[in-house]
């Protein structure tokens, strides 16, 4: 606000001045012009009597001639000053809409109401640096999901839409560079509330600056960045803490995992699907001999996949020149058709076609399935609007980077925890994600479960009744009693338990009246879940990082303070298992079986009957 | 030279002067204390805090602070003055002129601290 008041007021100094002005020339004219009153006695007019008529002259709304009637030389002198008034105001309200009209004055000020409507924000949010495609994408993905966005562009013409589209609650809009640390500022990343930023430019080195920037302005930021290049990218690397999206690697790591690992990538799309939904098939593509067609980012990523994956590729690109740094399979031809017998397509199980032009790639299907109908199709789809032209190619997989972006970023964002275990699955080989397959599986069938995380939080009443009140340790097991009737279980399977670093001297066993031990890593856990509703959830649980990680944990593990468990499990689980940390009388009665008394007076009477002899 | 420095300079040092030249004179006694003169302080003092707009940095925020004080005190001044002769009727006493001559007191000394900025910038612009 102060920059629209300091702007205000330097543009308007010239217009005051002149109303200052012409006031007081109106005013010492009239107390120095001689008047007289009703008897004929000379008079001169005071200043507060010539100051009031001048007010109501200038302004044009004319009470008269008041104290006595004017003399001629008074009326003179009045229709001088009205005229000077008149010029004055017209003047001075001339510059006010000049000033309203003015490109400098309007960015400031809508700046000025941006910086207060973020500072007004009191639910969490996510700021988005670029409103492409992707950007688009995840901001009405996140506001389906409840969660508030910021968005930053450069350019106006493609934020103009966002007042149009359809949101439930509208993004807050700024557009600036968000290359510099003062606009990330005023976007509010610094703030508490603020639990992510997204750097979705199209420009790498913004990126970058972008994440640096948040980085070095407020650590506690989850920051992520989509990157192509692969210098910036180690840079990000080493520069630590910031998530770093490369869409042409996640496409290629899943093309690679479909044909070495298909456990891990068959885990990773059913955990990650839309709960409630069937099980998404599994593509399943051929092994053997692959064509590349394009091998710029896209295709360098999926060959070095396939060489991973142990499978023989040749690539060809009309664009590149030939050179002596490129691999012996890459061929550089003058058109597709030539490239594709090079390539000898006739003999290959499939088709990467991943050029940059929508239209390229489906004639490059087309000619490819006429020499050999039975080959598998990739095909990379650029422009959103040519939707319908790729999908009348009935690929087998389909990369369209909005969508992968969106669903790479949501998962990051909304179950941290889930990517570590499919980091887990993947780093572990086929047993760990063949023993995850088998136990949802039997849970599941063919649905795509519910996946959250739960939190051993002691600063709730339910989870420290059941840590700290009694003898027996919280196993994980218990989690999964149902609270209504104890002798069935909930079905969940859990996937993953995280655990904090080392816990603070005192162990489980505490006397039921101290207070919790306060550390600052509890601290945080503490202010993360006080806040209730969806958003809270969605955002709250992703800045904590654990030390240790067990995957598919043991039921009997014994629980401790600030754990962290994800489950998967049926629609309505996730609700039933959050009695537990409200009250503490599910956990009681899910162990016993028995409701215990809830009050001070029934307690004793349970106690006393329980020890007779003891009183 | 700078004209904008020469405007700038002479409606400071001119509020400040029309505001002694006001104030001078025995606090009590009406007939010293001419009502024009305290106009023309009012007037000049306005002009000279409008030029003192815009400026962001340190010493111009307490320049236009300065003159906030002394428009205040000055419009202060003149209302006392009207209320006593055009609403209570009566003519100036010792007690009222005094009101009004140690208000304008008041934003005489803001005014000399003005000056004051004003000839400490222009030291420090020569060295």
């Amino acid at each position: 606000m102060g920059d629209v008041l300091f702007l205000v007021l330097r543009r308007l100094r010239a217009p005051l001045i002149t109303l200052i002005a012409v006031y007081s020339i109106a005013v010492v004219g009239l107390v120095a012009v001689p008047g007289e009153t009703p008897e004929g006695q000379p008079w001169r007019m005071g200043f507060f009597h010539a100051f009031y008529v001048m007010s109501y002259t200038a302004t044009t709304i004319g009470f008269g001639e008041i104290p006595y009637p004017f003399t001629d030389a008074q009326r003179l002198w009045v229709t001088f000053s009205i005229y000077l008034s008149v010029i004055g105001w017209a003047y001075a309200i001339g510059s006010v809409f000049a000033l309203s009209q003015d490109a400098t004055f309007r960015a400031a000020a809508s700046r000025a109401v941006f910086l207060r409507r973020v500072a007004g924000l009191r639910e969490p949010y996510c700021v988005i640096c670029g409103y492409g495609r992707s950007g688009r994408a995840i901001a009405h993905a996140l506001d389906a999901q409840g969660a508030r966005t910021v968005v930053v562009d450069l350019d106006p013409a493609r934020v103009a839409g966002i007042a149009v589209e359809d949101f439930d609650a509208s993004p807050l809009v700024l557009v600036a560079d968000a290359r510099h640390p003062e606009v990330l500022r005023d976007a509010g990343i610094a703030r508490p509330e603020c639990r992510a930023v997204l750097a979705l430019t199209a420009d790498d080195e913004a990126n970058q600056s972008v994440a640096i920037g948040t980085r070095v302005l407020d650590p506690a930021t989850i920051v992520i960045a989509r990157v192509t290049d692969p210098a910036v990218k180690s840079n990000l690397q080493d520069f630590g803490g910031v998530a770093v999206i490369d869409p042409f690697e996640s496409f290629a790591h899943n093309v690679g995992a479909d044909l070495a690992a298909p456990e891990a990538l068959q885990l990773e799309e059913w955990l990650t699907g839309v709960p409630g939904g069937e099980r998404p098939e599994t593509v399943r593509l051929p092994k053997g001999p692959w064509v590349l067609a394009g091998y710029g980012r896209f295709g360098r990523a999926v060959a070095e996949a396939l060489t991973a994956a142990g499978q023989p590729w040749r690539a060809f690109d009309p664009y590149l020149a030939p050179s002596a740094s490129l691999p012996q399979q890459v061929r550089t031809c003058a058109s597709a058709e030539e490239g594709l017998r090079e390539c000898e397509v006739a003999g290959a199980v499939g088709l990467v076609a991943g050029t940059d032009d929508d239209t390229m790639n489906l004639g490059l299907v087309t000619m490819a399935r006429r020499v050999n109908p039975s080959i598998a199709v990739v095909v990379r789809q650029h422009k959103a609007y040519n939707r319908v032209l790729i999908e009348a190619a009935r690929a087998r997989l389909t990369f369209v980077q909005s969508d992968l972006m969106t669903h790479e970023v949501l998962q990051a964002l909304t179950t941290p925890l889930l990517n570590r275990f499919l980091e887990l699955a993947r780093r572990d080989g086929a047993a760990l994600a063949r023993q995850a397959l088998q136990r949802l599986d039997a849970s599941f069938g063919r649905q795509v479960p519910f996946v959250w995380t739960f939190e051993c939080d002691p600063s709730q009443p339910g989870i420290r009744q059941a840590l700290y009140g009694t003898a027996d340790p919280l196993r994980l097991a218990d989690l999964l009693i149902d609270p209504r009737d104890p002798s069935a279980t909930l079905n969940a399977v859990p996937l993953l338990l995280a655990r904090p670093g080392p816990m603070p001297s005192a162990g489980p066993m505490r006397a039921p009246g101290d207070p919790e031990p306060a550390s600052p890593s509890w601290r945080r856990h503490l202010r993360m879940t006080s806040r209730q509703g969806r958003a809270e959830r969605l955002l709250g649980a992703a800045a904590a990082a654990p030390a240790d990680e067990v995957a598919l944990p043991d039921p009997q593990t014994a629980l401790r303070p600030g754990d962290f468990i994800m489950f998967a499990g049926s629609e309505g689980v996730e609700s039933l298992q959050r009695r537990f940390l409200l009250d503490p009388s599910p956990i009681e009665f899910v162990r016993t079986g028995a409701e215990p008394p809830r009050s001070w007076l029934f307690r004793r009477f349970a106690r006393a009957r329980r020890s007779p002899s003891g009183g | 030279m700078n004209l904008e420095k020469v405007i700038f300079g002479f409606f400071i040092i001119l509020a400040c002067s029309l505001n002694f030249g006001f104030f001078i004179g025995d606090i009590d006694r009406p007939e010293l204390h001419h009502p024009i003169e305290l106009f023309f302080a009012i007037v000049v003092n306005l002009i000279a805090l409008v030029l003192k707009f815009g400026d962001r940095t340190h010493i111009g925020a307490t320049h236009l602070a300065t003159s906030l004080v002394a428009c205040l005190q000055l419009i202060a001044a003149a209302l006392a003055w009207t209320w006593v002769v055009y609403v209570e009727k009566t003519a100036l006493d010792a007690g009222s002129t005094a009101t009004i001559v140690s208000l304008a007191g008041g934003a005489l000394l803001a005014n000399l601290i003005s000056v004051i900025l004003l000839i400490g910038e222009t030291l420090r612009q020569s060295r």
